[in-house]
């Protein structure tokens, strides 16, 4: 049985098969498995209304009638207990509208940094980049400590701003999703140098050299040597922190519980569609909102690609 | 040689691949059946018949500490002892438990045997998905239960589930912060609470009284000893309970109790005398009590052993004490939260699964679980007098009420409470009016309700 097995696998084309179809068949599997089937079978789901235990009972369009419904009401100015959907997707639009640009900024600058030839870079890199090994969860329950109204945040800001009257960032409605972003570019800075650094130092020496011949100061060269070269890593991470932002759960589930905090201020999409699918038990619906999440990352993402990414190749 | 080797692997890497997502795809069913040797029932055939198969039943939890869970690991073990023909597969679901029932229903792998919490019972019984729990005890058993704990859990005549233990409200107060006061007795009365913490207030610095921003459920007392009927919402039409004046006048005095106890008191720049934990750096009620940054606190039986825990120096009898929630114009009524054994409708063993209910929830269980544990109280009548139940805990049975509310409020209580508690704190922090916050609640129910 093992000779007529290796002597197939002797034929070197059938070995190449063998050897490529086993390597990548535990990727594929996996991704078959939660990837491929979860999507379908939500799609599935969002026409169907279920309760987990009794049977599936198909209903056509009705639970994205819901969904419509929903944001309807929100643009007329329901409250947000009314208008969960519509809350969730402002609030995720305005944190992925702060959170993007200043995280892909904030990692530019960090691996500008860490590009230099200075003694100790190692340490930074490190440092830089230790925020994205940890939890999301455990930097989530640091952060709130950091936040409290007698935290160490507002003690910061009280001795740097004069005449600052402490938040209670937390319990406030107006700074929560303010607080959750900024924990989140704390978070992900780090992660996103790390791919510019790499971008950077593949840039080769000779531009630079010859831009210094010709005169160009550190700042110039910056501007107009680096950033133009790492543009196609700045589409890949804006198109990345734009996925990640646009479904960002574990924040706010940890920072403003599940049902967002005060008033509704860090209700999230993801949120919204966990609460509709386990407490409101409504499977289908839930499906339904998070096809119309994907179709919003979808259209974000290949928009911006589309107008950025294409320039480059 | 080499190469041979090297396909051996990747024929495992290939096999690992498929075992790995099958474990991971779906939970590995438990074996029911356990063989008995061939040679055993050779050698005793006069009691083959005797010889029966082994049923294996799985029981699914929350847990409140490492302690609870040894206690249901060594009564597990002494039922399999005195039960050899079933073995318990004890499973402990830390987090959103109920939310992992729903899934494991979806793909058809339930436990036999799991916790149900009495505000996501009406889901699981109106789906079909408990065993009706009448047609396995004997009516002498479920006569032993408190009657109160068992009604949320009928429907159509039929029981689903049995408490296996509870918590009420009840009011605890710091005697040395009411002694400082010049205050010799717990408030009777509502109007007294927000009296009595007023005067805490202003001779200690203390606030007198935490609550919770929201919090319907601690509402709900203050309605109905007032004269409120008990909130009930099954279709859109019964979101007029929020239309009796009686609602709308507690509710407004409930909501009141923070506005003007904190963030009125706070623009005249007074101590508050109403707070919530966090204004005081707590995590929650039993917090704020038990660093003394309040005097009192309206909160359940769990809070007895997390002072006792984490307060050893605040010492119940002398530095504080327990007394009946306050009474309303027409009595006196607390709150009750309790959580049900429910036994899987899909069960293939519900005779087993029965046995073993009856087990834990009989009075040898409830002796060993809940009495000497000290958590909770026991579901179970009798063992008011018991000497192994904690003096706390007998002091809060002791208390005479007119009326228990068991924490539910319909087919969709989890939400509703929820949404409630929103719209209340929102109306307590002053981003809405108490009419708008009605208003939203009203709402909220025909939105829920209308399906």
């Amino acid at each position: 049985m093992l000779s007529s097995f290796s002597s197939f696998y002797e034929k070197a084309r059938n070995k190449e098969i063998v050897a490529g179809l086993s390597l990548i068949s535990i990727a594929v599997i996996l991704n078959l498995v939660f990837g491929y089937f979860a999507m379908i079978f939500a799609l599935y789901l969002s026409f169907f209304k279920w309760d987990y235990i009794g049977e599936m009972q198909f209903v056509g369009l009705k639970n994205f009638e819901i969904v419509i419904k929903d944001l309807i009401r929100g643009l007329h100015g329901a409250p947000y207990l009314l208008s969960p959907f519509y809350t969730g997707l402002k609030n995720i639009l305005i944190y992925t509208a702060i959170v993007v640009p200043v995280q892909t900024f904030l990692a530019i600058v960090l691996a500008a940094f860490a590009n230099q030839k200075i003694k100790g870079q190692q340490f930074f890199k490190v440092s830089y980049f230790l925020p994205a090994t940890t939890s999301s969860v455990i930097v989530a329950l640091i952060f709130i400590w950091l936040f409290m109204k007698n935290g160490f945040i507002n003690f910061a800001l009280a001795h740097v701003v004069p005449g600052f009257q402490p938040i209670d960032w937390i319990n406030s409605r107006e700074y929560l999703l303010l607080a959750i972003a900024m924990v989140a570019i704390w978070g992900t800075s780090g992660h996103f140098m790390v791919s510019f650094l790499a971008a950077m130092q593949a840039i080769p020496k000779e531009i630079y050299e010859a831009a210094m011949l010709d005169g160009a100061g550190p700042i110039r060269r910056f501007f107009f040597i680096t950033i133009p070269m790492l543009r196609p890593m700045i589409v890949y991470v804006v198109v990345m922190g734009l996925i990640g932002a646009l479904q960002m759960f574990d924040l706010a589930w940890v920072m403003a519980g599940a049902n967002g905090g005060p008033g509704g201020a860090g209700y999230t999409v993801a949120l919204d569609i966990y609460n509709e699918a386990f407490t409101r038990i409504r499977p289908g619906v839930a499906a339904a909102k998070s096809w119309f999440l994907f179709a919003i990352i979808f259209t974000t993402t290949y928009l911006f690609q589309k107008k950025y990414g294409r320039a480059m190749r | 040689m080499k190469k041979v080797l090297f396909g051996g692997l990747l024929i495992f890497a290939l096999l690992f691949a498929v075992v790995a997502s099958g474990c991971i795809g779906g939970q590995t069913q438990t074996p029911t059946v356990e063989t008995k040797t061939e040679t055993q029932i050779k050698t005793e055939t006069k009691v083959e018949t005797q010889i029966q198969e082994k049923v294996f039943i799985r029981f699914a939890g929350w847990s409140a500490g490492e302690t609870e869970m040894k206690n249901y690991e060594r009564m597990i073990n002494e039922f399999e002892q005195k039960n050899p023909t079933i073995g318990v597969k004890y499973e402990v679901i830390t987090q959103m438990f109920h939310e992992n029932i729903l899934a494991s229903f979806g793909a058809g792998v339930a436990p036999d045997v799991f916790y149900v919490d009495s505000s996501w019972a009406p889901i699981f019984i109106d789906k079909g998905a408990l065993y009706p729990i009448s047609d396995l005890a004997d009516q002498s058993f479920i006569d032993k239960f408190y009657p109160f704990l068992l009604e949320p859990f009928k429907k159509n005549g039929k029981l689903y589930g049995l408490p296996k233990d509870w918590s009420m409200l009840a009011l605890f107060y710091n005697k040395k912060l009411f002694e400082q006061a010049g205050l010799t007795k717990p408030p009777e009365t509502w109007e007294e609470l927000e009296e009595y913490a007023k005067i805490i207030a202003d001779k200690t610095g203390k606030p007198g009284l935490a609550i919770y921003l929201g919090g319907f459920n601690r509402y709900v007392p203050v309605a109905v000893s007032n004269g409120a009927p008990k909130p009930w919402f099954e279709k859109p039409e019964d979101a007029s309970w929020f239309d009796n004046p009686v609602v709308k006048e507690t509710l407004a005095w409930y909501i009141n109790l923070y506005k003007k106890g904190k963030i009125e008191r706070e623009q005249q720049g007074l101590t508050p005398y109403v707070v919530q934990p966090g204004d005081v750096g707590a995590g929650w009620l039993g917090d704020a009590f038990g660093h003394q940054e309040v005097a009192m606190v309206i909160s359940g039986n769990w809070m007895i052993p997390f002072l006792a825990d984490q307060f050893p120096d605040f010492k119940y009898g002398e530095d504080w004490d327990i007394a009946p929630v306050p009474a309303g114009k027409k009595g006196r009524v607390t709150m009750a939260y309790t959580v049900i054994l429910g036994i899987n409708a899909k069960s293939e063993h519900p005779q087993e699964a029965w046995k073993f209910v009856e087990f834990l929830l009989g009075p040898e269980g409830q002796k060993e679980l809940v009495v000497k544990a000290g958590h909770t109280l026991p579901s179970m009548k009798g063992f008011e007098n018991d000497p192994d139940m904690w003096p706390q805990h007998k002091k809060t049975l002791s208390f005479k009420y007119d009326d228990m509310i068991v924490f539910l409020w319909g087919p969709k209580s989890g939400p509703l409470e929820s949404k409630f508690s929103d719209a209340m704190a929102a109306a307590m922090r002053g981003e809405m009016t108490i009419d708008e916050a009605i208003d939203v609640m009203k709402q909220v129910v025909q939105e829920e309700l209308s399906s």
